[in-house]
């Protein structure tokens, strides 16, 4: 049997085992701006990653590694709290393995956040970004052979974030007053942050903003055929000529994301309300 | 075994088969050539699974053979089925059997893929010369360098033989074969382009967008061999913006298949002209 899904499969059962008959509806990727939603899910029950059979050990992950199961505008809901990142030196398969355990469980929508700079001129500090499409440079998670139990070998990327989805949101954000722009994301390896050239490059090609996560997770939802919705938290600007003495300002960053934070935290419970 | 003793075990093996019959063109049957196996006469067939070294072929698909035999009065060893990185592959394992054509003497190397095409003039069915290429691929000739085969630093002003892409226009317009000509853009793939993508690709020159050829280029120009590509364009990126839009599986095929008959006959009359 193929080693890597033996992994999937007992990574499933164990967290099948713990969930005791609650099969959860939405998987959610709680990026940087938007850990304060595991606040708000009811009933939680945390499983760590590290108790989990060939879930990588945690220590680089940093801080917090969990999945956090319960209750979230009234759905049955599993969230990723701290995703697994590249950059930390994870094989692909490393990274895109909660993902994996989530599809293995039945989830039949999964929702992506992160934070994310602005390569767009018009995105600014603490604005709240619809992912509509994707721009991959990170190695992509499907090479090797494919397993044909999660999907076909040559995964159509047509519409990788579902317009369904989209609309939603964009109707949700109207009714609730939360201003949202729609953009581009890009997923390059990190760690080191975009020179102003690479910032250059990036819009260029037609990035809107770019992170260091999100895109594997969401090729490796879209080969399980998963409708995606994702999210972006701008939490820096682009500028192609920093004057000499410019400096990221920290507190200013922190500030405007921990606003958006709250923002993107009600948009997603109403919509998962609503799914 | 070190890379070159690899290569050179394999070539032993290979050139034990042939019993002194000695190629003169390497082609490799992409997606889109596949026919014109059948039209190489006296057929040897020496299966990639049979060959020391060679990856073993279940993940390679359906077929994994170099066949040998005469093609437009001419000695040619055609790869029926590639080795692809998407597969999971190293690149080493990748190049390998072009390496071993160039060790068992080819002095030309045909490639061919099906691909998206990013050019919003092109359609569905279009046959392309390849006149350059982007390698967004890991570099094949990443490691030591193997000094018999060619500099640390190989030059690649002309990819393509413009000799052998004159040729090709002057025998497509005496058969009344249309064909555009382009940049072919390689990524990892294995999942498909997002339209995001394909604007990306546009935007930084590209004409069509494939999963595999740039790795056999870049290892047959590292030893100056003279290379000829094409693509036949089997999907088009002008309507993904569009919501209604939707891939049509079977007209992509039907175009396909036309443009392969065209595609074999250009081939062949190409070698002949060599």
């Amino acid at each position: 049997m193929d080693p890597r899904i033996e992994t999937i499969q007992g990574a499933v059962g164990c967290v099948e085992e713990q969930l005791k008959g609650r099969k959860p509806v939405a998987g959610i990727v709680l990026g940087s701006g938007l850990g304060k939603l595991a606040d708000k899910i009811e009933n939680p029950l945390i499983i760590p990653y590290q108790d989990i059979p060939g879930f990588p050990v945690s220590t680089a992950t940093g801080h917090k590694g969990n999945f956090i199961v319960g209750s979230l505008g009234g759905k049955t809901v599993i969230a990723m709290q701290g995703r697994i990142h590249y950059y930390e030196g994870y094989g692909m398969e490393n990274v895109v393995l909660p993902i994996r355990v989530m599809i293995g469980l039945g989830i039949r929508y999964l929702f992506v956040s992160n934070a994310a700079g602005g390569v767009s001129f018009s995105l600014h500090l603490g604005d709240l970004m619809i992912i509509r499409d994707h721009i991959n440079l990170l190695p992509n998670p499907l090479i090797g052979p494919n397993m044909e139990h999660e999907g076909p070998r040559f995964p159509d990327m047509t519409r990788p974030y579902d317009p369904g989805l989209i609309k939603l949101a964009v109707r949700l954000g109207v009714e609730m007053g939360i201003e949202l722009k729609q953009g581009v994301y890009l997923g390059d390896t990190g760690p080191s942050y975009e020179t102003p050239a690479e910032y250059k490059f990036y819009r260029t090609i037609g990035a809107d903003a770019v992170g260091m996560s999100t895109v594997p997770e969401v090729i490796v939802a879209r080969h399980a055929g998963i409708p995606v919705f994702g999210m972006s938290v701008i939490t820096n600007e682009a500028h192609d000529d920093y004057g000499e003495d410019y400096e990221n300002d920290g507190e200013d960053v922190v500030k405007a994301a921990a606003a958006a934070a709250e923002k993107m935290t009600k948009l997603f419970i109403s919509i998962i309300e609503n799914l | 075994m070190n890379p070159l003793e690899t290569i050179h075990a394999a070539a032993d093996y290979v050139r034990n088969k042939l019993g002194g019959i000695k190629p003169v063109v390497g082609i490799v049957l992409g997606s889109g050539l596949g026919k014109l196996a059948d039209e190489i006469e006296n057929p040897l067939v020496i299966p990639y699974g049979d060959i020391p070294g060679f990856p073993v072929s279940t993940a390679i698909g359906h077929k994994g053979n170099y066949i040998v035999g005469d093609l437009g009065g001419k000695k040619v060893i055609a790869m029926q089925g590639r080795i692809h990185y998407y597969e999971g592959y190293d690149m080493f394992q990748v190049t390998l059997p072009i390496q071993v054509m160039k060790v068992i003497g080819i002095r030309y190397l045909f490639v061919s893929n099906a691909a998206g095409g990013t050019n919003l003039s092109f359609h569905v069915g279009d046959l392309m010369i390849i006149r350059d290429h982007i390698n967004l691929l890991p570099n094949p000739l990443i490691g030591p360098n193997i000094e018999e085969f060619g500099p640390r630093f190989p030059d690649m002003t002309r990819p393509y033989d413009p000799a052998l892409i004159r040729k090709a226009e002057f025998i497509a317009a005496e058969e009344g074969i249309s064909l555009q000509k382009g940049v072919y853009v390689a990524i990892t793939g294995p999942s498909y382009e997002t339209p995001a993508e394909y604007r990306y690709f546009r935007a930084i020159g590209a004409d069509a967008v494939g999963m595999s050829t740039t790795p056999e280029v870049i290892v047959a120009r590292h030893s100056g061999l003279p290379v000829f590509g094409m693509s036949v364009i089997t999907d088009v990126a002008h309507a993904t913006d569009d919501e209604e839009y939707v891939t049509d599986g079977e007209a992509i095929v039907k175009a396909a298949n036309a443009a392969a008959d065209r595609m074999t006959l250009l081939y062949k009359k190409l070698i002949a002209s060599l």
